[in-house]
């Protein structure tokens, strides 16, 4: 997989976040740890991106880059035209409330000494009230992620996951941003919980007008939140398409792979199932697509050529020398 | 639960009480269970349901505070009466575990082999060699590449689906009749789950082993199992064939657990249903039924009388006075949702999902 290119971005005016040929690495001794090379997407307003992918694959590290924690080696990272990689600190910092983050860990991202509401307002009283949200109304936004407001004197510790979960998600509101990028928010949550979590992301980014990006690595999670869905691998992005697009036709032989290990679903054709080695090191990745060690299609080219990003039709683009669809192989 | 054989496992009325400065708890309340040969059973269940503390007090793992009653015989040996000198080569033997998290089962300071090695050397008195040897040869059963170099490597040069497949190998190193795995795959990506998965699947049919999979997911339990019990408070809520339990639950809270699962077969931005309310306090639990608080079907017997865990028809157990599918169970449903409330005081309106 591999896929640079940029076939797949947008000439959208209402585009919020362009990411164009977006590269991080981590230099350890002895190489570079190539986390994100060479992505490049776009994030519409009012539309979820979903980011999917297994560990180490950069989802995560493509969405911090975005708000520059860290700031990429090299690309560029367009918030509604402004190029955040290139700003100098202050003004990013300006920036920065429109940008808001949501963590896998509910309980560890917020802070245990402080109450619920003043870990909820905090944002305000750094910035003042940006519009919505003031300090007296706090009691209104607990109220809609579904935290009763007498709780407000409460600890992070007295509450459950998911409810600190909903204090993260009103932490995350009360600057009114225009991006919330979570980063796998309902991971560490009970299903029936992660069911609670979903459910009130959709809602407020319809009551308030966010856009999300929402990382995660379940399949069904990302389908169920996204309007688009990218698929990355050790870097590099594989496919993109509108969320129930991907599922119905599947193109690169990686997503393929992703989806026939959901568990669950026992197919009797298996050959798209099961990932042959592991994962190549990312100090050292692959020539060509990164995907040819273990994809059951590799060809000779796929080991020299890096694919570039294509249309397949219907907004759906894969990076892939011989994708899986009816009529383009 | 049928079994024509000594049946590997049988676990009858199991009750394990942890005391707390706050008060005792109960994690698991009065919990039955026969397992064949070679079958496969996956207990599910959400945290806090008791099914980790099933799973360790099986193989005689319960922490201090911790106290068990009810009996608990593994390949028809009842646990309570093994002698010291038997005890001491049983667990890990006749019965190993597979624990969740790959990182922090294996110790960080000695290598692969060391760890591989300890139990056939204590347990089977083998000579460092022979132990070795076999070893090795787990690790290629469990699809380590180049295991004789694995074997002198520590747990950090390992990837995690690596490791946790050293921890399978440990758990086989006896041949145990029974392996218990909980959450074996929790911590791993999809595709190393499958893998994973695949190969407890291989071992046990070559091996002829039983398997217990504890898992949160049902979609790994849907796949994996011949018969999946359904873990709530620390009782069963139902246990049924893997195949009848989908097709044709009768637990409301099972019925809950999976409508609140989204599932790549829906659309984009299907609404979920999440269950209502929270589980029971296990220091106070309710009188009655311990899901009657949250459930649809609650009726004022759901609140006094503890439904018990009753066969209805071929091995399909569950425990609720209105099960889903019958007619006193729409009765219910119908009784409650023209009441607007159920007989535990759950609002049953769209709104009232929200809430917490």
């Amino acid at each position: 997989m591999a896929g640079s290119g940029t076939a797949h971005l947008r000439d959208d005016p209402n585009v919020l976040v362009r990411v164009e040929h977006m590269v991080v690495e981590f230099p350890i001794s002895g190489g570079r740890v190539h986390a994100v090379s060479d992505v490049s997407f776009d994030l519409v307003e009012g539309e979820t991106l979903g980011i999917v992918g297994e560990s180490g694959c950069g989802k995560s590290t493509t969405a911090r880059a975005v708000i520059q924690m860290p700031r990429p080696t090299s690309g560029n990272v367009f918030f509604r035209g402004t190029d955040l990689t290139t700003l100098p600190s202050e003004a990013l910092r300006q920036v920065r409330p429109d940008l808001q983050m949501i963590f896998q860990d509910p309980i560890s991202s917020l802070n245990p000494r402080r109450t619920v509401r003043d870990i909820i307002a905090e944002g305000l009283r750094v910035w003042g009230s940006r519009g919505t949200w003031t300090p007296e109304r706090i009691d209104e936004l607990m109220a809609a992620v579904g935290i009763d407001p007498r709780y407000g004197e409460r600890k992070p510790h007295q509450f459950s996951g998911g409810q600190c979960q909903r204090i993260s998600i009103a932490r995350a509101l009360v600057l009114d941003p225009k991006v919330i990028i979570c980063d796998e928010p309902v991971s560490a949550l009970d299903v029936s919980v992660q069911a609670q979590i979903l459910n009130l992301l959709e809602d407020m980014k319809e009551r308030y007008g966010v856009s999300l990006m929402f990382i995660s690595h379940d399949l069904s999670v990302v389908k169920n939140i996204s309007d688009r869905v990218m698929v990355m691998y050790m870097g590099k992005v594989c496919e993109v398409a509108g969320s129930d697009d991907l599922f119905a036709r599947p193109a690169h032989p990686y997503t393929r792979a992703l989806m026939a290990a959901i568990p669950g679903r026992h197919s009797d054709d298996d050959d798209d199932g099961v990932l042959e080695g592991e994962l190549p090191s990312a100090i050292d990745p692959p020539t060509g697509c990164r995907f040819h060690t273990r994809c059951p299609h590799s060809q000779q080219i796929c080991k020299t050529t890096e694919p570039e990003i294509r249309g397949i039709g219907d907004g759906h683009f894969v990076a892939c020398h011989f994708p899986q669809v009816a009529g383009v192989e | 639960m049928a079994a024509t054989t000594t049946p590997m496992l049988e676990v009858d009325d199991l009750r394990v009480r942890f005391a707390t400065p706050a008060g005792t708890i109960t994690a698991v309340d009065g919990v039955s269970l026969t397992l064949g040969e070679r079958e496969s059973i996956a207990i599910v269940g959400e945290s806090g349901s008791g099914k980790s503390v099933f799973a360790r007090t099986l193989i005689n793992l319960l922490a201090g505070n911790g106290t068990r009653t009810g009996t608990i015989k593994i390949g028809g040996r009842d646990i309570d009466e093994l002698s010291t000198a038997e005890r001491k080569h049983f667990f890990g033997v006749q019965a190993a575990m597979v624990f969740q998290d790959p990182m922090t089962s294996l110790n960080p300071v000695k290598r692969i082999g060391a760890q591989l090695t300890e139990a056939m050397r204590y347990h089977l008195k083998m000579g460092k060699e022979e132990a070795n040897d076999r070893a090795v040869g787990l690790l290629r059963q469990v699809h380590i590449p180049s295991p004789e170099k694995r074997m002198r490597q520590y747990p950090h040069e390992l990837s995690g689906g690596m490791r946790q497949r050293v921890v399978i190998a440990m758990a086989l190193a006896c041949e145990p009749r029974l392996l218990i795995a909980d959450e074996p795959t929790t911590a791993l990506d999809v595709t190393v789950q499958k893998a994973i998965l695949d190969l407890l699947d291989d071992l046990r049919a070559e091996r002829n082993m039983s398997l217990i999979l504890i898992t949160h997911d049902l979609g790994v339990a849907e796949g994996r199992a011949d018969r999946i019990g359904v873990m709530y408070a620390g009782r069963l809520m139902e246990l049924a064939t893997a195949k009848d339990l989908f097709a044709d639950m009768r637990h409301p809270y099972t019925q809950a657990l999976l409508r609140s699962i989204p599932s790549t077969d829906m659309a984009s931005h299907t609404r979920l249903h999440p269950i209502p309310g929270r589980p029971p306090d296990l220091l106070n639990p309710p009188q009655g039924c311990a899901f009657a608080a949250r459930c649809r079907h609650a009726q004022p017997e759901c609140v006094d009388i503890k439904p018990n865990l009753l066969e209805s028809s071929g091995d399909h157990w569950y425990a609720c006075h209105f099960p889903v599918g019958t007619s006193e169970g729409r009765a219910a449903l119908e009784r409650n949702e023209t009441a607007g409330v159920t007989a535990a005081g759950l609002p049953l309106d769209e709104a009232a999902e929200e809430f917490v």
